[in-house]
């Protein structure tokens, strides 16, 4: 019999071991990443400790437990005891836990602390929540700009290959020097989203009305993903994070890039673009703004998003302003919201025109940036 | 009153024998236990509110 316990203990053994222990290498997924800060690498090794407390506990109740079931089984004759309370024994199965629980709360207490000491950041950024991207302001770079899904809908809708990043790529990535300690300040435009970087070991939710404070100095250069971990709606899979850690020379050009193509950009709203130029652009700004709900070919989802193409809004001049006023400022009521303050004057122009020009909507349309930023500054 | 404070820290910790369950329910007036009680509780907010200074000190 006794032979039998040892078999049956042996064979568990043999196969929980290796999943054991592969689940605990961190490169097969199942646990979580040790990160690439020293903030990250300290809570996964406190994971590590209360993990092995955990398995430890669990050996000693169940081994006891199951070590109790079968030397005193019935059939060999075992008598239960009939007793009621024993003071010391309650004492000591409730002190026991209190101490563990102490000297768990220690290590926990010290990098508690280090998370929340954002003082001395050289590098201040701030993360507003949308439905459904997310935008970084560089406080004080003077950049600031949207971070939009990177993944092409083809592969959503199941008519391209995934991609190595599949729904974790954005097109505009967060860039962040190594070895220089950045704080986060988070916050909504909408509803409430989560900040959410595993290799960073930052996980904060972005409240509107809200400011929540973090920092991280990233060790290593590299690209970092993450996704927003708070449910914020229909597309709230569809707004990931990707942080690109670059050194210091490279996020100092990157820095100037950015101001030159802000630049460029401010500079090419003031002159006339053509029917051509707009649409071109406006097809880009659809795909990411307007295609999750009226759709890649603007057939909409009736009643509740209302089809473009063919829409007499859109193909009539007398719709015209009305069709400008509904993408500028949104339509009260209704799940439109506006996109006056969300993009550029070029890309607000763009997107008009290429909705008064594709799926055989064909106006002939040219809405002028120029026009945009007129109505805008009224 | 000592006896109504050795009452509350058994309930505190969460542990209290048979004996002086007895013995505490045999008593008049239930006042002692429930002053002793608020008494203690303030007593353990402000005893966290000092490890949580010291805690964030160090």
């Amino acid at each position: 019999m006794l032979q039998l316990l040892y078999r049956s203990c042996g064979l568990l053994l043999l196969l929980t071991g290796p999943a054991l222990a592969s689940a605990i290498n961190t490169s097969s997924g199942w646990n979580m990443p040790p990160g690439v800060t020293d903030i990250s690498r300290e809570i996964y090794s406190l994971h590590m400790i209360i993990f092995w407390i955990c398995v430890a506990i669990a050996v000693v109740v169940f081994g006891v437990m199951f070590w109790s079931l079968f030397v005193y089984r019935k059939s060999k004759g075992a008598k239960p005891a009939h007793f009621h309370e024993n003071t010391t024994v309650e004492v000591i199965w409730t002190a026991i836990p209190l101490a563990i629980l102490v000297i768990m709360a220690i290590p926990a207490t010290a990098t508690l602390k280090k998370i929340y000491d954002a003082s001395d950041a050289e590098i201040d950024i701030l993360v507003t929540g949308y439905q459904w991207r997310w935008h970084y302001q560089y406080l004080d770079q003077d950049i600031s700009f949207f971070s939009n899904l990177g993944t092409p809908r083809s592969q959503i809708l199941g008519e391209e290959d995934k991609g190595d990043f599949y729904l974790l790529e954005v097109d505009n990535p967060l860039v962040l020097p190594v070895g220089k300690k950045v704080r986060f300040l988070f916050t909504s435009n909408d509803v409430i989203h989560a900040w959410w970087v595993p290799d960073l070991a930052i996980k904060k939710d972005t409240i509107p009305g809200f400011i929540n404070e973090s920092w991280t100095i990233i060790n290593e250069p590299g690209t970092y993903r993450g996704q927003c971990a708070e449910l914020c709606g229909q597309d709230h899979a569809y707004m990931p994070i990707e942080v690109r850690a670059v050194t210091e020379e490279v996020w100092l050009s990157w820095l100037d890039e950015q101001r030159e193509t802000a630049a460029a950009e401010a500079a090419s709203g003031e002159r006339e673009w053509t029917l051509a130029e707009l649409n071109e652009r406006g097809a880009g700004v659809y795909t990411t703004y307007c295609a999750a709900c009226h759709q890649a070919d603007g057939s909409g989802m009736p009643p509740a998003f209302p089809a473009l193409r063919g829409n007499p809004v859109m193909t009539s001049a007398e719709g015209r302003d009305k069709h400008i006023n509904a993408v500028l400022f949104g339509r009260p009521g209704t799940s439109m919201p506006g996109y006056g303050t969300t993009l550029s004057v070029n890309d607000l122009a763009a997107v008009i025109t290429y909705e008064r020009n594709a799926w055989g909507n064909d106006t002939g349309d040219a809405v002028q940036p120029s026009e945009i930023r007129a109505l805008l500054d009224r | 009153m000592l006896r109504a404070l050795q009452a509350v820290l058994a309930a505190f910790f969460g542990v209290q024998s048979e004996r002086n369950r007895q013995r505490d329910f045999q008593q008049s007036s239930p006042w002692p236990y429930i002053l002793a009680g608020l008494f203690m509780a303030g007593v353990f907010v402000v005893l966290v509110l000092l490890v949580a200074r010291w805690a964030a000190a160090s």
